[in-house]
């Protein structure tokens, strides 16, 4: 029985995609709700999934949806839209000291003007393999940002995660590609390896890859750890470097 | 399934950079480390002189006198690259006017967010009659985390017109006025000292960027630190120039109180009677300072001299002041200049304006 009951939380939790969900074409069930330490807060509604942003000063929603099957692979279609202005701000002075008092841990000067802007994301992704062969997710995504012709270029954070996430307001494009792979090789555990390409067209930086590789404990349709690393590489306005950071997630699902 | 994480954990990537990268989020350096070298893209072979021309010149990152707020009262954090070409444009001409043999610079940007990472050391090297040079940073750090300064690489500089080897960075001692956070992010001041492979006729330059804020006795471990270097090459026999921003005004000047001078908007000092004083700016404590070095060493402008013309000595003032008010960059050797030479006619190039001597070979 014991065996049943976790076969289902993987099988559903992995391409049934009804218990654990947030990325590829895994949609949560209607009603049901993930959180992570680390990760969006995720809502299973009817036909979709809504996932949205903890950070509230960086309000962003995203909706995914299944569409039609091509073949093997299931396929779903998501939509995000964002709003960086408060964040962006935000991260001018965290603690709301002024220039030079020191303004600690201001990722951007406060001398330049944050103006209002928008991005909108969409991408496609295509899911395919089975429980004991794992499972290959690939995807593609464009996005626009409107607004930042108004944002200086030197209020880009040029750190690993955060350039080539909020370029899309200095380039006013984003476009994303990448896949991953992910096996479930015993009762409670799995584990993913994915990789992620930013193209910055117009950019200073214009491209950063990133790989993820996690490893997950699933304790029950409950609660869940991630942990592993992300190799990032790219290319920033001072130049190319890596990165290799280490991950946590601890995930909660009801 | 599925396996795209990326949207989703940038939260803690900055947690994570600054715990784990590949490279240290600051770079500490070693008691001793070699020096980066540089190369200009076109070399004009230099043949040996009887007689050098060696000017020191702290650069101001090379954005001349814009109201920067790092090291004055401005509100500018971030500057624009045409700002800082402009800036470097200016220094480069009025170093092909001189035409110094050994430049020793400070304030070098290579690598910085502020100054449009914009590799100073090579664009100069570019845009001179200088060859070579030898890099030795203070400040390296791939993020600041105040004031939105993000990554930095700042430091000193040689720059010759002959080849220079066994260049080596020399620690100094790092403020031990600050708390162990502040001290892992602030300036870690150095000496550079290279071989300058003058066909025939070796020598050292020796190059420095001393404290200017700290409120303990910093400053006179630093100047203990760089005689010491200066006493090394002396104990091997052989000959140096040696210079830089020492961040500390000649034992028989006139003046030690710049906290009026140095004040900004907003503060006070001594106005009402207070005895407080601006970091970097009150320097009866430390006039003595420079005793050992005067002592030992030739300087390009004896004290007699500066005693006599002292305002003409004067090579610094802060911001956007175009009035000198005080003498604070030096060169050294321990066998004898021909005469030196201070240049008020920079001002605007930099907040420090240059020193330069002739210096016989020996």
């Amino acid at each position: 029985m014991r065996r049943i009951i976790l076969m289902h939380i993987f099988l559903v939790g992995l391409y049934g995609q009804r218990l654990w969900s947030g990325t590829g074409t895994s949609i949560l069930e209607n009603g049901r709700n993930n959180i992570g330490l680390t990760s969006p807060f995720l809502m299973g509604v009817s036909g979709g999934e809504i996932s949205i942003n903890k950070f509230l000063l960086m309000p962003n929603v995203s909706y995914k949806y299944p569409i039609t099957r091509f073949g093997e692979w299931q396929r779903t279609v998501r939509y995000q839209v964002a709003y960086p202005t408060m964040a962006l701000r935000w991260f001018q002075s965290p603690l709301g000291m002024k220039l030079g008092e020191p303004d600690m841990f201001a990722l951007i000067s406060p001398e330049f003007h944050i103006p209002q802007m928008l991005s909108f994301y969409g991408e496609l992704i295509g899911s395919t393999g089975s429980n004991e062969a794992g499972f290959v997710t690939v995807y593609g995504g464009i996005g626009i940002g409107l607004g930042g012709e108004k944002l200086d270029s030197r209020t880009s954070i040029d750190l690993p995660g955060f350039y080539p996430r909020f370029s899309i307001y200095h380039n006013g494009i984003l476009i994303k590609a990448g896949g991953g792979y992910l096996r479930q090789f015993k009762e409670r555990w799995s584990y993913t390896m994915d990789y992620d390409m930013f193209i910055m067209p117009g950019g200073e930086g214009r491209y950063a890859f990133e790989h993820l590789g996690f490893l997950i404990w699933t304790k029950s349709n409950r609660f869940r750890l991630l942990f592993g690393y992300k190799l990032i590489a790219g290319e920033y306005p001072y130049g190319s470097q890596a990165h290799l950071l280490p991950l946590v997630d601890v995930q909660f699902g009801w | 399934m599925i396996i795209k994480h990326s949207s989703k954990h940038g939260s803690i990537l900055l947690l994570g950079f600054m715990l784990f990268s590949c490279d240290p989020l600051v770079h500490e350096f070693n008691d001793i480390e070699e020096a980066i070298m540089y190369r200009a893209n076109s070399i004009t072979e230099a043949a040996a002189k009887d007689t050098i021309k060696v000017m020191t010149w702290n650069i101001r990152f090379g954005v001349a006198r814009l109201s920067f707020f790092g090291d004055g009262c401005g509100d500018r954090v971030i500057l624009k690259k045409s700002e800082v070409y402009e800036g470097l444009e200016g220094l480069a001409e009025k170093i092909k006017l001189e035409n110094p043999d050994i430049l020793l610079l400070q304030e070098v940007d290579v690598q910085s967010k502020k100054t449009g990472y914009i590799d100073q050391a090579q664009w100069l090297l570019d845009n001179t009659d200088l060859n070579y040079g030898a890099y030795a940073s203070m400040w390296e750090s791939q993020v600041i985390l105040a004031d939105g300064l993000g990554r930095v690489n700042t430091g000193n500089l040689v720059l010759s017109k002959w080849k220079l080897v066994n260049a080596e960075r020399y620690q100094l001692a790092l403020r031990g006025d600050q708390d162990g956070l502040t001290q892992y992010f602030y300036l870690r001041r150095n000496v550079i000292k290279a071989k300058v492979d003058m066909p025939g006729k070796p020598f050292y330059a020796v190059n420095t960027h001393l404290t200017a804020f700290a409120t303990d006795d910093t400053k006179q471990k630093h100047i203990d630190g760089f005689k010491a270097i200066l006493d090394g090459i002396l104990a091997e026999g052989e000959s140096f120039v040696a210079g830089g921003d020492l961040n500390e005004i000649p034992p028989n000047s006139s003046k030690l109180d710049y906290c009026l001078e140095d004040q900004c908007e907003g503060e006070s000092y001594h106005s009402g009677g207070e005895s407080e004083h601006k970091e970097g700016a009150y320097f009866a404590p430390e006039i003595m300072w420079l005793n050992p070095l005067y002592k030992t060493y030739k300087p390009a402008i004896p004290l007699n001299e500066y005693g006599a013309y002292e305002t003409m000595h004067f090579t610094h003032s802060p911001d956007d002041k175009l009035t000198l008010d005080r003498k604070l960059d030096y060169l050294w050797t321990n066998t004898g200049w021909l005469g030196g030479k201070t240049h008020p006619e920079a001002t605007s190039l930099s907040d420090h304006i240059p020193v330069s001597a002739k210096w016989v070979v020996k």
